[in-house]
């Protein structure tokens, strides 16, 4: 008896939810071990084809696109989440700390701490940050409850806030390529394009990768997705979105 | 007491709603806590006697408050309250699945090839133990890890160490033995602990103590996990346990010598997830007229018993309507010397208004089978609430 009533609680809720959501899925074309402990975020150095990327543990490296380290920081950090460089500095968020550090590109040293204090959940804090070259301002966004977009001035001065809780259940990362503001949530494993000035959304894509932290794309018309706990790059084709 | 704790709890968070956490830039400190209430529905036995007891009834399960810091990347500390349970703590019954104070710990990270726990939490024994109860659709923990065969939290020292990427974790500890009841104070006069070790091993990528897969994984996930704890406490003559340490069955603490061990297993994948654990207790009670060998003769008992159970459990996530259904099998045998065993079926469904932070929670549960050596007054339980947690 206590089965039947059981099973007649059950059934409905589950062919109401039995059609998959209608996001178009992305199929990685390979994928390659980078070895970075806990990568957290990655982005394009403009100067050459390599790349940065942060670690859980603190620590800013350069890798190839083999996934290899080329460069490493001297500077020991604190729970890294977000990077983004320039042809002359990289930026690195702390999300524990609520700190952005600025590095110098040539050499990677410490140049610059800038505090942003915000009083949302410890572990719920920045989580991305990237430059939108159309409003000329840096974006730094809060990873959930609520997931904040904050605009920032070149002197990394807070200058606008906009809730973006209605777009994912989180946020992961953020990147600009071809016109376009490009987020990450971990949770939904989506990658959603946005208008860079209105920030409308204006495509979504699943990606199937567990833990996905951070984005980047390439000249070569890749898409690179990094796996936090697989600590590996995912290539996909742009040409697909 | 209880309405008081409650009103005391939501004004503090609707005062910390703004700001939760607090930081100088090298000290974190996070404000958290979590409030949830039920209905609960008892069908009890068609027996004169159990007509008079209680039937229905609401209850305030958690009015938590929660202080979780970090001070660099050196140390870590979480001080976690209950007001329900602390305005009942008079009665000097703590209850081991809910109790007043949950967890008082610093962890030092500082030594770099471990980490090492000082104060009281929770025992690394027990995947579903491990499992925070707002992350699960239940109103109830499963028998076997409500803390009533063996503790779940206590007071010690704990190492703890992770190898691959997270996916290998080891602890290895010593604790007073006590469990929960060691917040009372009352020393234990064998003066012997408790150890207890846990490894677990997970594939292809680290998994958290969590049931839900709300991620709908792309990948199937796996963790495996062995523990075991070992306590050999002989009472001086004449002398006793702390009252109500010995838990509800008599099994938590025993004057002799009394290993657990159990095995567990979760998976998941696309929404859906499993667990089973099986634990086992053995128990070699230093006395021959231990009432835990039922009075049957030494030759016969060898002056040993076992005990234990397992629970199996099939969940599935519906993204799209936010909804978590879940069954549940446990069986459980307080004393193999005793013949039978109980055997429970659960069902649970859960819809989150706000994730976990924002939960509805049904829970239905029945009694397939009593054991002889605790009988109970109902058959059937319907529970329904609602959880909220401010993080």
């Amino acid at each position: 008896m206590g089965y039947l009533r059981c099973c007649l609680l059950l059934l409905p809720l589950l062919l109401l939810s039995a059609a998959p959501p209608k996001v178009p899925k992305l199929k990685p074309t390979r994928h390659i071990r980078i070895h970075v402990p806990e990568p957290s975020d990655i982005c394009r150095n403009p100067l050459n084809n390599n790349f940065f990327v942060v670690s859980d543990d603190g620590i800013l490296f350069e890798v190839d696109i083999d996934g290899i380290p080329v460069r490493e920081a001297a500077f020991r950090g604190f729970d890294f989440e977000a990077v983004y460089a320039d042809e002359s500095h990289v930026y690195l968020v702390e999300e524990y700390t609520r700190k952005i550090r600025v590095f110098d590109q040539a050499t990677l040293t410490l140049q610059r701490t800038v505090h942003l204090p915000y009083g949302g959940g410890r572990n719920k804090s920045y989580e991305a940050f990237t430059f939108n070259p159309v409003t000329g301002r840096y974006i730094l966004l809060t990873e959930k409850d609520p997931i904040y977009l904050f605009e920032l001035d070149t002197a990394l001065n807070v200058v606008n806030e906009w809730d973006m809780n209605h777009l994912a259940a989180d946020i992961s990362a953020a990147t600009f390529y071809n016109g376009h503001l490009w987020l990450l949530s971990d949770e939904d494993m989506h990658v959603i394009r946005l208008d860079p000035v209105t920030r409308e959304e204006t495509g979504r894509w699943y990606v199937p990768i567990i833990n996905p932290e951070g984005m980047v794309f390439t000249d070569e018309g890749k898409l690179i997705v990094l796996s936090d706990d697989m600590e590996r790059m995912y290539f996909f084709e742009i040409s697909e979105m | 007491m209880r309405i008081l704790c409650l009103l005391f709890l939501l004004l503090c968070t609707a005062a910390s709603q703004a700001q939760v956490t607090l930081s100088n830039g090298k000290h974190v400190l996070e404000l958290t806590g979590a409030v949830s209430t039920y209905y609960n529905h008892r069908v009890l036995k068609p027996d004169a006697v159990n007509q008079s007891r209680n039937k229905d009834r609401f209850r305030l399960r958690d009015a938590q408050i929660q202080l979780e810091g970090r001070i660099e990347d050196k140390y870590e500390y979480e001080l976690q309250v209950d007001f329900v349970d602390l305005a009942s703590f008079s009665t000097g019954e703590i209850d081991p699945e809910n109790p007043g104070l949950m967890d008082a710990y610093i962890r030092y990270k500082g030594l770099g090839f471990m980490d090492i726990q000082f104060g009281y939490g929770k025992l690394f024994y027990s995947r579903s133990s491990l499992v925070p109860f707002s992350y699960t659709p239940y109103w109830q923990r499963a028998q076997i890890v409500r803390g009533n065969v063996f503790s779940r939290r206590d007071v010690g020292v704990t190492l703890m160490k992770n190898f691959w990427r997270q996916r290998v974790n080891v602890y290895a500890g010593v604790y007073t033995g006590l469990g929960e009841v060691t917040l009372r104070g009352d020393n234990d006069p064998s003066g012997q602990p408790e150890y207890a070790g846990r490894i677990d091993f997970a594939w292809p990528a680290r998994y958290r103590y969590r049931d839900i897969d709300t991620r709908h994984s792309p990948l199937f996930m796996v963790a495996v996990g062995l523990n075991g704890r070992y306590a050999n406490k002989v009472l001086p003559e004449g002398r006793g346990f702390p009252s109500f340490s010995t838990g509800e069955f008599g099994l938590k603490v025993i004057n002799g010598e009394r290993y657990v061990y159990g095995a567990d297993l979760a998976w998941q994948y696309k929404g859906f997830s499993g667990q089973f654990e099986i634990h086992q207790l053995f128990a070699r009670p230093h006395l021959e007229n231990d009432a835990l060998l039922q009075g049957i003769s030494p030759e016969l008992t060898e002056r040993k018993l076992y005990a234990g159970g397992l629970v199996a459990q099939l969940n599935y996530f519906l993204k799209r309507t936010k909804t978590i259904l879940s069954v549940r099998y446990e069986e459980l045998d307080l004393n193999d010397l005793v013949p039978g065993r109980s055997e429970r079926f659960s069902c649970a469904v859960a819809y989150q208004i706000k994730g976990f932070d924002s939960m509805i929670k049904f829970q239905y549960f029945s009694i397939l089978r009593e054991e002889v050596i605790d009988p109970l007054r109902w058959t059937e339980q319907f529970r329904i609430g609602w959880q909220v947690r401010f993080t």
